[in-house]
């Protein structure tokens, strides 16, 4: 009954919905996990590679987290291809925001910038959605630290913590158990720590509760740099600091958290 | 190939609408004008001064106009030039703060931002040979740093503790590098405006475009305040002994 209703974007179906962009999400539910937890300090990024052979040149390019800007970082769960589009798009967006504004663009800005862009391939044009769903990780001096989720139809919202890609409800629901939420009553007025306020994460935390999230959703038993990307974003001098890690370096991290680490059943 | 046609790069071709024959739509020269603006940091921010003449070549059409305005919460624009295009710059600036507006999204527009934004429209109009013809000083506090800034009609930008355009350039800033330049962290707002209203004097006397009705306007990390119109005292009995006075 479907079949009538999922061949053009732009028509609904009888009960209202947009089956190509359903679609799209479905294929990324297969896609790679990729996890995004905000702290204190700074935000986390981590992302499953589903491409590895011991023929692949990994350590040259990205598959799964790049930079957008100076102060945006994100992680892309989908189609690479379609996400390599949208990526130099947001970087030339970014880059013309600050060529005439001398200023880095805002975090939410640039998001809702992709997602408008998103959101017209769901409307009008007759082609096919892109396959991407998007974790932007970002900085600006108004709000402080933000992490935006966004999906093929065009939506995002702001989050503490979270996943996408596959085995991402698994993943959500650890994070949802886990995560230390500041539940004082006035997190809404803390002035002094501006967006990174309602969270008593620390950036260990964070890290730590990325390698757990890792652990429980990832199918291999035993995680190593070769199936993993990292990056975190902190402030360094009052400036937003990306770092995306080696392989050596992410080798550390879970060195480090190793022990919380539960393997998968033996 | 039938005939050889010269490809022009797309940045010299003009608009379909501007071609050889048709009207002529850039300016040569400007026609009610704005004489100098001069600004400079002082301990709490910035202190700027215009004169509230806009004149018709050599006559002093209107006498009331004010060059400086208020751009969002902390940021002063003065201008000397051509007053039309000082307007058309106006409601530029309005468009775009009332599209930030519209974003809602909680951000504010820095004094950084309009001064690029102002110079980048000046640099496109030059490049198109139909410029603004104006001399533009941005001044702002931002997160407790002054910000002071230049932009001509070529687009040429600088920054710098004083400015000055038109002839305040030639008989102000001399004042202002002696009594500003090197401790304008020092400087009170009587001290600041103390040596304002001397380099408006100055040029009052000497500036044939001129006019003793000016106003002054400071931003501090609290904002934008743009005085009423004040006139200066002067002191003409030098006059007397010019040959030819009176006679």
């Amino acid at each position: 009954m479907a079949r009538r209703y999922d061949s053009r974007t732009t028509i609904f179906s009888p009960e209202g919905r947009l089956y190509q962009v359903e679609y799209a999400m479905e294929a990324i539910s297969h896609a790679g996990t990729v996890i995004g937890i905000l702290s204190k300090d700074g935000i986390v990024l981590a992302a499953e590679r589903q491409a590895t052979s011991n023929l692949l040149e990994q350590s040259i390019g990205s598959e799964k987290i790049y930079e957008m800007n100076d102060n945006v970082v994100a992680g892309v769960a989908g189609l690479t291809a379609d996400a390599n589009i949208l990526i130099n798009q947001s970087r030339v967006i970014a880059q013309r925001y600050l060529q005439r504004f001398d200023s880095p663009i805002p975090v939410e800005h640039l998001v809702r910038r992709l997602c408008d862009l998103k959101q017209g391939y769901t409307q009008f044009g007759g082609l096919r959605p892109f396959g991407v769903s998007f974790l932007c990780a970002g900085w600006d001096p108004t709000f402080g630290f933000q992490l935006y989720q966004s999906d093929p139809a065009g939506n995002y919202s702001s989050w503490k913590a979270a996943c996408i890609g596959e085995n991402y409800s698994n993943a959500q629901s650890i994070l949802k158990q886990e995560y230390k939420d500041d539940d004082s009553s006035d997190a809404g007025s803390n002035s002094s720590n501006v967006g990174s306020a309602g969270t008593r994460m620390t950036m260990d935390d964070a890290l730590k509760l990325t390698c757990v999230v890792l652990s429980k959703t990832i199918d291999t038993a035993k995680l190593t740099s070769e199936k993993l990307e990292f990056a975190t974003i902190t402030l360094k001098d009052d400036k937003p600091y990306i770092h995306i890690y080696s392989s050596e370096e992410i080798d550390e991290v879970l060195k480090k958290y190793d022990s919380v680490m539960k393997p998968s059943e033996d | 190939m039938d005939s050889i046609t010269l490809k022009v790069p797309h940045t010299t071709e003009r608009p379909a609408e501007i071609t050889n024959y048709g009207p002529t739509t850039h300016i040569s020269q400007p026609s009610v004008t704005g004489t100098s603006v001069v600004a400079f940091k002082y301990k709490d921010g910035i202190i700027m001064a215009t004169d509230c003449l806009a004149s018709y070549g050599s006559m002093a059409r209107f006498r009331n106009e004010t060059r400086m305005i208020s751009v969002g919460n902390n940021t002063l624009v003065g201008m000397s030039g051509d007053t039309g295009d000082f307007q058309h710059m106006k409601h530029t600036l309005e468009n775009l703060l009332t599209h930030e507006y519209d974003m809602d999204d909680g951000q504010n527009m820095g004094t950084r931002s309009i001064y690029k934004y102002i110079s980048n429209i000046m640099y496109g109009r030059r490049s198109k040979i139909d410029p603004l013809w104006n001399s533009y000083v941005v001044a702002g506090v931002e997160n407790g740093e002054s910000f002071l800034g230049f932009v001509d009609y070529y687009g040429t930008t600088y920054q710098s503790p004083t400015i000055a355009t038109g002839f305040g350039a030639y008989l102000a800033q001399p004042i202002l590098r002696k009594y500003v330049e090197g401790h304008e962290d020092e400087l009170t707002e009587e001290e600041a405006v103390r040596i304002l209203d001397d380099c408006m004097r100055v040029l009052y006397y000497r500036d044939g475009r001129s006019f003793n009705k000016l106003r002054r306007a400071k931003v501090t990390a609290e904002g934008v305040e743009i005085s009423e119109p004040y006139p200066l005292d002067t002191n003409w009995t030098i006059a007397n002994y010019v040959v030819g006075y009176g006679s």
